[in-house]
């Protein structure tokens, strides 16, 4: 019993220990995004200001707009592209498999800083102006094969006569591919959009060396800001850590909430 | 279903132009001379026998040592975490996952300027050890707070990854174990720790690539001065301009990185269909 | 799903589109240089978008203009200017819309634009060094840049992180000229530099110094007159202090691209940035010293914000005080010994 214990203490110490690592940055953003002056180690009182200047502060309004836009547009085209991609896949001849998973695996392989200045040098190549759009669809180009690699295993695990049913029974391929095959897929369709839209809303390498004309988003503005004390950057991080972790806890507590439901249902 | 099969067509066209054109440039770039321009080239070795320069080789040493150093400490801080949490309870699993990977979802620019305030001279930790009487310690730019810095954003993926393969563990092996008269550390060595070497070298894979190529986390937190080959190749394209001898070292690096990759998954043969997307298909 | 869709779409073609009615000036200019107030004056007295980015070197500017990104406004540095009328990237200023009667006399007609043809002064100052008053012993500064190498300030010192900033105190503690192109002299200074590095361990920043040094974090660092006045201001037991062997008296300049899209609202642009307000207020806000004669005059008098600040007074005809020249054959070898230097 004694052993036991100790055991326990251990354990409980272990991850307390590792607890305390992760979050004690992110507690000391959240603290000092309300601090009443500017400082980010002493704390002179508690103020509202860095929020009220968060809002105020047009260049990061327009960073957050654009990181969203981006990140909610890559999403959807990495998503529909890369599911019909992967259905191509799954149903082409061995070659053409490999040959396209291969080089469909580069981006996720190669370091970030090789896939940014590769397409840098495109950019520059074609003597295409940097902005919005190039950032864009940098973030579909770098999206896509994660969404490729979630739909396949589910594709794979597909009965491949019930689609063939599906046409023997009159429809055509598209009802066919939309009525049957997606249905079937959908949780790695979700999976993948939901890596996709992390993956873009986080970036930093690939947009930093992509974007020009003053486009921007988050993670730049924040590389940007960081050599001056700014506050602001906590108060924006604040409101991120809060909106993730309310998201994060409705994701995880719904299954019990259902089954809540479904109990009393009974 | 031979109509399907031509969806991949197109995804085929767009990989081309902006997968494969973007890596054959690099390699152009990397081969020839004085590049900004489309038009002036002449094939040279010139950029890579730059590189071959002591000073050079050096910052990629010291990239790849401090890539290893924190992949190590990744495993040895990961491993005993993702133990115990396999092993407690399903609700606390749960919720111990949250935890970890909710810093995860957080920009990782934001992530790693805030251990600047922690770390610095006047910061919060040496507050802390004032307060308790003791000296200040400098902590920032300094080799300590660069790995700190790697180890705090890469930590999760490792734990993630050992996690999912201990999770799945088939718990009726430990139990024949035991019941064939192993000790637990016995069982652990023998049994679950061969088993969880899929998890482990996944989660290589997690941290190794990045941690050599990582720009920011030795900028913030190494200050100026600190360069790693990450810092090397953004110098190159941003500030300088040498986009031929940037193209080289990039070159350079991604060859060793896809071939440590390669050897990583060739130690690793019965790479089984792992859950994560980075995943074990291919090769 | 559609609807969805449909949302999207025509939510990314408003913001995608939404700016093609007003004309944008693209301004690109020093980080932490301006403002703010005064770009969002700008945009409503002349009714356009003002996209306004910024860069932290001389050499990083350069680069991204030679990747293709079109500016209409760009502030860079003596030297830079000099290098881009020489290449033929620039064009020359409508003086009749930007008149330079209110600027310094000290500050125009420099070599490396003789008539001001291309460029209108922004900011002006010199390269110092700033140190903390309770940590460093007074008589140690009269080893001029050479206190650098002093082991007594091991690890408590902020280098700048510039290429032509770094071989300026090299140089000149070395008694050379910051200009010099010959080899031997160019070597020396690289060694200097390495024996800095690998006994002093100083940290290289740019914007990071000022905040950094109103806290207190080192004793020593070499700065920008502007922002040792800031933190003169800032933290009083700060002081400023220029060496005797001389430094670098800098110019940066407002320039007007070749390839510029809207060259008369820059020239508009230009105009509205040397008016005595906007002087007045950017030099307040910024702490760089003004290259307004009248708003020079108020600063430094003795109601004036700045005065008695050391390093707001920048010290004028001062003979071993050098202005930058561009050179290619300097620049291509001090790059190559820059860079060995940051990878050590």
């Amino acid at each position: 019993m004694v052993g036991l214990k100790k055991h326990n203490f251990t354990k409980f110490f272990i991850l307390f220990g590792v607890m305390s690592f992760f979050y004690l940055p992110i507690l000391s953003l959240m603290i000092f995004s309300f601090n009443d002056s500017r400082s980010l180690t002493s704390w002179s009182g508690f103020s509202l200001q860095w929020y009220q200047a968060l809002f105020e502060n047009r260049e990061m309004m327009t960073a957050i707009t654009t990181t969203i836009t981006i990140a909610l547009i890559s999403t959807f085209v990495a998503t529909v592209m890369g599911t019909l991609a992967a259905i191509g896949i799954s149903k082409s001849r061995r070659l053409i498999k490999e040959l396209v998973l291969s080089v469909n695996s580069f981006p996720i392989l190669n370091p970030e800083i090789v896939t940014a200045i590769g397409l840098m040098l495109l950019y520059s190549s074609l003597n295409v102006e940097k902005g919005f759009m190039t950032m864009l669809l940098a973030h579909i180009i770098f999206s896509t094969p994660y969404v490729i690699l979630s739909v396949l295993p589910r594709l794979r695990r597909l009965d491949p006569d019930i689609a063939e049913a599906a046409l023997d029974l009159g429809a055509t391929p598209l009802q066919a591919l939309w009525k049957v095959i997606v249905p079937m897929i959908t949780p790695g369709i979700i999976s993948g959009a939901l890596i996709a839209f992390t993956m873009s809303f986080d970036d930093f390498v690939i947009s930093y060396f992509v974007s020009g004309n003053g486009v921007k988003n988050i993670s730049i503005l924040v590389y940007t800001m960081s050599k001056r004390i700014n506050p602001t950057i906590n108060a924006l991080s604040t409101i991120l850590v809060v909106i993730i972790t309310i998201v994060l806890l409705v994701v995880n507590l719904y299954p019990y909430i259902t089954k809540k439901e479904m109990k009393e249902a009974e | 279903m031979k109509g399907y099969a031509s969806l991949v067509k197109p995804y085929i066209l767009w990989m081309s132009l902006f997968i494969v054109v973007p890596m054959l440039l690099i390699v152009l770039y990397a081969f020839t001379e004085h590049g900004n321009a489309l038009m002036a080239f002449r094939f040279t070795l010139g950029n890579f026998m730059r590189f071959f320069d002591p000073v050079f080789i050096k910052v990629l040493f010291k990239s790849l040592e401090v890539a290893i150093i924190t992949t190590i400490l990744c495993i040895i801080i990961g491993y005993p975490i993702a133990y115990v949490i396999s092993n407690a309870s399903e609700r606390a699993q749960t919720l111990l996952i949250l935890l970890i990977t909710l810093p995860m979802w957080i920009n990782m620019l934001v992530r790693t300027y805030a251990w600047i305030s922690i770390l610095s001279d006047g910061g919060i930790l040496n507050s802390i050890f004032q307060f308790f009487g003791l000296a200040p310690i400098k902590m920032m730019y300094t080799d300590f707070a660069v790995m700190l810095g790697m180890v705090y954003n890469f930590l999760p993926f490792m734990i993630i990854s050992i996690y999912t393969v201990l999770a799945k563990l088939d718990r009726a092996l430990i139990h024949a174990s035991h019941d064939l008269g192993a000790n637990p550390l016995q069982t652990f060595l023998r049994v679950v720790l061969p088993l969880s070497m899929p998890g482990v070298i996944s989660g290589i894979t997690l941290v190794f690539l990045p941690a050599v190529s990582t720009f920011v986390i030795p900028k913030f937190l190494g200050g100026g001065q600190y360069m790693l080959i990450g810092n090397l190749i953004e110098n190159q394209f941003i500030t300088v301009g040498e986009w031929n001898f940037g193209s080289a070292i990039s070159l350079i690096m991604a060859v060793i990185i896809m071939g440590s990759m390669i050897l990583t998954r060739k130690i690793d043969r019965d790479a089984s269909d792992t859950t994560s997307v980075e995943g074990g298909k291919l090769w | 799903m559609k609807k969805l869709s449909m949302l999207i779409l025509v939510l990314a073609f408003m913001l995608a589109g939404c700016n093609s009615e007003t004309k944008t000036l693209k301004v690109f200019n020093w980080g932490v240089y301006m403002d703010a107030s005064l770009i969002d004056e700008f945009e409503k007295e002349y009714n356009v978008r003002v996209v306004y980015d910024e860069f932290d070197s001389n050499e990083s500017m350069y680069t991204k203009l030679m990747s293709g990104e079109k500016y209409d406004v760009i502030v860079p540095s003596d030297y830079m200017v000099q290098r881009l009328i020489q290449e033929n990237l620039l064009q020359k200023l409508d003086k009749k819309v930007v008149s330079l009667d209110n600027v310094l006399s000290n500050v125009l007609n420099k070599d490396f634009d003789p008539n001001n043809d291309y460029s209108a002064p922004y900011f002006w100052g010199n390269v110092g060094l700033i140190y903390d008053t309770t940590q460093v012993d007074a008589k140690d500064l009269e080893d001029g840049w050479n206190i650098l190498l002093n082991e007594k300030y091991k690890g408590k010192i902020y280098f700048y992180d510039s290429e032509r900033d770094a071989f300026l105190v090299a140089l000149k503690a070395l008694g050379y000229s910051a200009n010099s192109k010959v080899d031997s002299q160019l070597n020396e200074a690289f060694n200097w530099l390495t024996r800095l590095n690998s006994t002093m361990s100083p940290i290289y920043v740019t914007d990071d110094v000022i905040d950094n040094m109103v806290a207190g974090n080192k004793a020593i660092a070499v700065v920008y007159s502007g922002d040792a006045a800031y933190i003169l201001d800032e933290n009083e037991n700060m002081g400023y202090f220029v060496p005797k062997e001389g430094t670098n008296l800098w110019i940066d300049s407002m320039v007007i691209p070749a390839n510029a899209d809207n060259p008369e609202l820059a020239n508009a642009w230009i105009a509205f940035m040397l008016s005595e307000d906007a002087q007045s207020r950017n030099t307040l806000e910024v702490g760089y010293s003004t290259v307004h004669k009248d708003v020079w005059e108020t600063m430094i008098s003795d109601e004036g914000d700045y005065a008695g600040n050391d390093a707001y007074a920048v010290r004028v005809d001062y003979a071993k005080d050098e202005i930058f020249k561009y050179d290619e054959e300097l620049k291509v070898k001090m790059s190559d010994l820059w860079l060995k230097i940051k990878a050590q």
